[in-house]
């Protein structure tokens, strides 16, 4: 049977297509639960589907892993609660939607933006795999530091008064994220001899407590008012929107893809990047960004779901997981006697294949189960604030739990409630603190081992302009700098004005 | 209506609420296990220990006629996870499933338990670790590598998992026997460690078999040597450390090892009940399949033979990172020896 033949294997057997139907139906469910991740979801089915066929397990578990990505967008949306830190950017803009009664909108233009972004994850994979892979191996620990500066650079987008307000917010996310064992030395910081303070501050917890508890308690202080009505007429996007919208699509897709497919960094730095990009690159957005711009929900959400294709790229090519989901998928695949790897091709191409195939397919079901019940869901927002809020809470605690089953981050949970509802009760915004929690970990790191392997700080800065990938990446930093600057808007004015005369 | 859901929802807890009272009652007279068993796992779910736990558990919860619920409790190499267990009562009704780690915690000071504080139900088995480079290497032998080290100190770069990780503990090792020294790259996995060299940002690095066969297999790097007394089946062209340095024979054999633990006070009853279904499971072929997958050596240790295990390790490595500086306590000091 040559690569084709096998591309059509989930046809042979329907049993596989209702599977990954299942999957995707699951997953958009798990993952609108803050707390409850992909990865929990597919190493349940590993023991679950020990004794199955290896082709049915394979295609639940990637039902599953698209459906949980996309699902995170729900409750961000809907509830300013991300299911997941890949959604978090999807609530920067999102929720505000839904708070001007679009949230049948928003819904809708993540779903086509997943599977959009979903869809070219796959063709990356299909036909780019070995390319990606050449470009995944060049970043060096220094090149994912500068990333990860990318990712702090949207703190400056986030601050809704000032930037030093969210500058405040994101130092101390930094200062809790070195909380625990120094992920080099295994020094203990700030841990007061408490082994359960050892390895840290989970960023799910933070995230759970600043977005979901901070925000029932705010709205606790006033019961009386009643909840938006949702307008539900207008859930498919227009063929005209999603036209506009394709080149930040491309762009968000191809990034995610790219990170996706880093070993260190998924869709969670994906989604944060690319909404950056989208807020510094879309010129005139109808509503601005943070009010409820389109544009902030189909960067993140082409961007995380693209990643998943991207992950698959080095487990399949390397054995190498590009997340924590492919590595549980990496043991499963073991467990069934198979051997991802730059052998694959060679050894087991049928796998190769189904996993496109069933990529693929999930990516149908998600734009199926996506548009239809919408209306069902925007009605969550309209149960009066009484009976939702205790709910919420109620999710906030099992998810944080969940996390690592462990007591301690859910007191850590409550904790960053409250500092959540007097963040927001003093107008600091609460996203800054996700993103220093959640880079802290990945800047400290990266810095420390590029030092480390440049010899001194010296030979490491000299690495980063003698490296073409790091001089480019320094570069899109510089340049998103410079556009933010008094000097380049009144050159830019200048030069329309003249192009204005010119006509 | 309403008044009537409440009604029945306080009748269900108070009804739930003295079944479980009632439950562990009667525990305490019949035979274990009576009730279900819940191991906690020291990693995250999916990764190389769970694999190999879940499975396991899965076979040997069918001997026993309970349940054995799964728990990952990850963090702090394991720290979490061990605290948790012996924080439990020493019952055998909650086992501690893990790697080798714990057996480092008091040397490098991670925490104060080690295994000593617990008794070993079951040892599943070792793997085999080796030294590897990338494809356009020049080193093509470990004595080659080891030579240019010694000529050239601190200076060759390694990725390594950090301080007390598996590479780590093997720099050690070579360091007590050769002298030669490098510059060490701490990584999040062994996964990015394998990346880095394979993107070549970092000269070698030491890795499972089971991690790097297939990018050997496909040519992407060349194992230098392996730590083993004997020929690994998979990878028999790959010569023996011991062929070019004997001095390793004292040391090995030593790699990652994989272990079910009770809290130490647990009746010998219990154990010997848990032991048995293990060993039962062990021997299960779809297991034994399983292990071959992940290239695994068997152990299937038990009682005093697990415990001589445990021990021989452990001095094994104390010693050698006493002799190579990087603890400063003998293992005479940390009372192993």
């Amino acid at each position: 049977m040559n690569g084709l033949a096998y591309l059509f294997l989930p046809f042979q057997q329907p049993l596989l297509i209702v599977l990954v139907a299942i999957g995707v139906f699951a997953g958009i469910y798990i993952g609108a639960i803050p707390g409850l991740s992909g990865t929990m979801a597919v190493s349940l089915l590993v023991p679950f589907t020990f004794g199955w066929e290896t082709n049915p397990a394979i295609v639940l578990m990637i039902g599953i892993f698209s459906g949980v990505v996309y699902g995170g967008s729900r409750s961000a949306i809907l509830l300013n609660i991300p299911g997941a830190p890949a959604a978090v950017a999807t609530s920067f803009d999102g929720y505000p939607l839904a708070k001007k009664g679009l949230a049948g909108e928003a819904i809708g233009i993540a779903t086509v933006q997943s599977v959009f972004g979903g869809i070219i994850g796959v063709i990356a994979l299909a036909f780019f795999a070995p390319v990606v892979t050449k470009v995944a191996l060049k970043f060096a620990p220094r090149d994912y530091l500068l990333l990860s500066f990318m990712g702090m650079m949207l703190v400056g987008s986030l601050g809704s008064k000032s930037i030093s307000r969210g500058l405040v917010t994101a130092a101390m996310g930094v200062l809790l994220g070195t909380v625990g064992m120094d992920p080099i030395s295994a020094q203990h910081r700030f841990t007061f001899g408490n082994t359960y303070l050892l390895s840290g501050i989970d960023y799910v917890t933070a995230m759970i407590g600043l977005f979901g508890v901070s925000e029932a308690l705010v709205q606790i202080k006033d019961l009386s008012i009643e909840p938006v009505k949702q307008k539900a007429d207008r859930i498919v996007p227009s063929f005209s929107s999603i036209k506009k919208y394709l080149p930040l699509t491309i762009r968000s897709s191809i990034v995610g893809v790219i990170v996706g497919a880093l070993p260190g960094a998924g869709g969670d730095i994906a989604a944060l990047l690319t909404y950056d990009q989208a807020k510094r690159t879309v010129k005139n957005p109808e509503v601005p960004f943070g009010e409820g711009a389109v544009e902030g929900v189909v960067a993140p959400e082409s961007a995380n779901n693209a990643a998943i294709g991207g992950a698959f790229i080095p487990m399949l090519t390397m054995g190498i997981p590009g997340d924590s989901v492919t590595a549980v998928m990496l043991g499963a695949l073991f467990i069934h006697g198979l051997h991802p790897g730059p052998m694959l091709m060679v050894e087991t191409p049928h796998l190769f294949y189904l996993i496109v195939s069933s990529l693929a397919l999930s990516n149908i079901f998600l734009l199926i189960f996506g548009l239809t019940g919408i209306k069902v869901f925007t009605k969550l927002i309209e149960i009066p604030k009484g009976r939702l809020l205790p709910i919420i809470i109620m999710l906030s605690v099992v998810g944080s739990y969940a996390v690592n089953n462990n007591l301690y981050d859910v007191f850590w949970m409550v904790a960053f409630g409250i500092i959540g509802y007097l963040f927001k009760q003093y107008d600091y915004p609460v996203g800054p603190m996700v993103l220093g929690i959640i880079l802290a970990d990945i800047i400290e790191t990266n810095y420390r081992r590029s030092v480390i392997s440049a010899g001194s700080i010296l030979k490491f800065i000299g690495g980063i302009f003698t490296s073409p990938l790091s001089m480019f990446l320094l570069s899109i930093i510089i340049f998103s700098l410079l556009v933010q600057t008094e000097w380049y808007k009144r050159w830019r004015s200048k030069r329309d004005l003249k192009r204005y005369k010119q006509d | 209506m309403k008044r009537l859901i409440s009604l029945l929802l306080v009748l269900c807890m108070t009804v739930t609420v003295l079944i479980g009272c009632d439950n562990k009652e009667n525990n305490s007279e019949s035979i274990f296990p009576a009730r279900d068993i819940t191991g906690i796992v020291q990693w995250g779910a999916g990764g190389g220990t769970d694999s190999l736990m879940r499975p396991l558990s899965s076979l040997a919860e069918k001997i026993l006629g309970k349940s054995i619920v799964i728990q990952n409790k990850p963090g702090a190499t394991g720290a979490i996870a061990t605290q948790y267990v012996y924080e439990q009562d020493a019952d055998g009704y909650t086992l501690l499933m893990g790697a080798e780690n714990p057996q480092l915690y008091s040397m490098l000071g991670i925490s104060e338990l080690t295994y000593e504080d617990f008794e070993p139900v079951f040892i599943i088995g070792d793997e085999k670790v080796g030294i590897i480079v990338g494809k356009d290497s020049k080193y093509n032998s470990f004595t080659e590598l080891i030579e240019d080290a010694l000529a050239n100190p601190g200076t060759i770069s390694m990725t390594t998992t950090g301080t007390g990780g598996m590479p780590w503990s093997v720099s050690s090792f070579i360091k007590a026997i050769t002298g030669a020294t490098f510059k060490q790259i701490p990584f999040d996995s062994d996964a990015a460690c394998l990346t880095a060299v394979l993107g070549g940002h970092a000269d070698f690095t030491v890795a499972k078999v089971q991690s790097a066969i297939q990018s050997y297999k496909a040519g992407e790097i060349k194992f230098l040597t392996l730590l083993s007394l004997e020929e690994v089946d998979v990878l028999p062209e790959v010569p023996l450390v011991i062929e070019e340095y004997p001095e390793f024979k004292e040391y090995l054999p030593w790699g990652p090892f994989y272990g079910i633990f009770v809290k130490d006070g647990t009746s010998l009853e219990a154990i010997d009940v848990l032991s048995n279904a293990f060993i039962e499971a062990f021997k299960d072929e779809s297991y034994q399949e399983l292990l071959r997958g992940f290239n695994v050596t068997p152990l299937g240790l038990t009682g005093e033979e697990a415990k001589a295990y445990l021990l021989d390790w452990k001095r094994n490595t104390a010693d050698a990172f006493y002799k190579s500086g990087a603890i400063d306590k003998s293992p005479e000091e940390l009372g192993i020896k």
